[in-house]
């Protein structure tokens, strides 16, 4: 009777821990839905510094004026990280410039891609591939009227029980011709990790 | 004890044990509100999936206007419960066809309502094109929430 119960235990063991038993498991998942697996600057982040920068942007009245009856041309410079972490924010900036130009009020040149331009006009001009007449020219493209840049700082502190993290993200856009900043903004996003007790 | 006694705890056991190993899938319906623009004259509706949910949080003042030609809409969110929501809300936006514009591109976002607070969510339109909106809210998707 005695080994029958200790048997019976080791198995009901079994079957406890074997239900627990973790695999992983592979599914899609929403690409815009809130993403909290650690403290660091993540998607949900990034979306939201984006939409809010754009929303802030088209609706400034200075920007209404600037847009009525024409498309200004912006140039991105970029966004100086002065967090501790590694951003990528170059892809901050191409979220930002993305939904701007898809809402049809500006436009937009990439000063990353001159080279490649340069190469393909120089390709055009001087291989003897292309018909002269039809050749891109050099001394054509219109030139950015603003210019569009941008900082982003964090303050992370934290102790034993919790850590906290405050990313602010200022951006501005500046008339090229006058130098005047005709418009700035920034947003915050503020970000907790408390240990919290897991039951069943 | 006898042996049928035995075999129903023993099972119970096991099932129990068993449940508490699954992590039920979050609970994601909310409550929200949407513009139809096929209606003269142009009707707000609310929509309430989560009962739970809607009885912590009223919606209401949904505003919508022209700023810069795009469209602008401004609701008020407020708590009527007296401790703090994780919740997460999302704008989308159609056109008079009905069709959605920048379908996917505009993200859940994050937000924190304290004890009977009240804010305003603010959105604009993508671009020119949308004419009517949809917003929806929900709990931060955690087992931690149980209404």
């Amino acid at each position: 009777m005695k080994n029958k119960k200790i048997l019976a235990t080791c198995l009901l063991t079994m079957i406890i821990s074997a239900g627990c038993a973790q695999k992983s498991v592979v599914r899609y998942g929403d690409a815009t839905a809130v993403e909290t697996t650690d403290i660091n600057f993540g998607s949900t982040d990034l979306q939201k510094v984006a939409a809010e920068m754009t929303d802030s942007l088209l609706l400034s009245p200075v920007v209404g004026t600037m847009t009525n009856n024409n498309r200004p041309i912006v140039f991105v410079e970029r966004i100086k990280n002065k967090t501790s972490e590694h951003i990528d924010t170059e892809s901050i900036t191409d979220s930002i410039s993305t939904r701007l130009l898809r809402s049809g009020k500006f436009r937009f040149v990439d000063m990353t891609r001159v080279d490649a331009a340069r190469a393909q006009i120089e390709f055009q001009q001087d291989s003897g591939m292309v018909d002269p007449s039809k050749a891109m020219q050099f001394g054509q493209q219109v030139g950015a009227e603003y210019m569009l840049y941008g900082n982003l700082s964090s303050i992370v502190k934290s102790n034993k029980d919790k850590s906290d993290v405050y990313y602010k993200f200022t951006i501005r856009l500046m008339d090229l011709k006058s130098g005047l900043v005709e418009w700035a903004d920034e947003t915050e996003i503020r970000k907790t990790r408390t240990k919290q007790s897991v039951g069943w | 004890m006898n042996a049928i006694a035995k075999a129903i705890v023993i099972s119970s056991v096991v099932a129990l044990s068993l449940q508490a190993c699954q992590t039920p899938p979050p609970i994601t319906s909310g409550i929200g509100a949407e513009s139809l623009t096929n209606e003269i004259p142009p009707a707000t509706y609310l929509k309430v999936d989560n009962p739970e949910l809607a009885e912590l949080l009223t919606i209401s003042d949904v505003k919508n206007r022209l700023n810069n030609g795009l469209l602008e809409v401004n609701t008020e969110l407020s708590s009527q419960y007296e401790k703090s929501l994780k919740l997460q809300y999302q704008f989308q936006w159609f056109d008079p066809e009905g069709f959605a514009v920048e379908a996917g591109k505009r993200p859940w976002q994050p937000l924190e309502l304290h004890g009977f607070q009240s804010i305003s969510l603010q959105a604009v339109a993508p671009n020119s094109r949308a004419k009517s909106f949809k917003v929806y809210i929900r709990p931060m998707s955690s087992n931690a929430y149980k209404f």
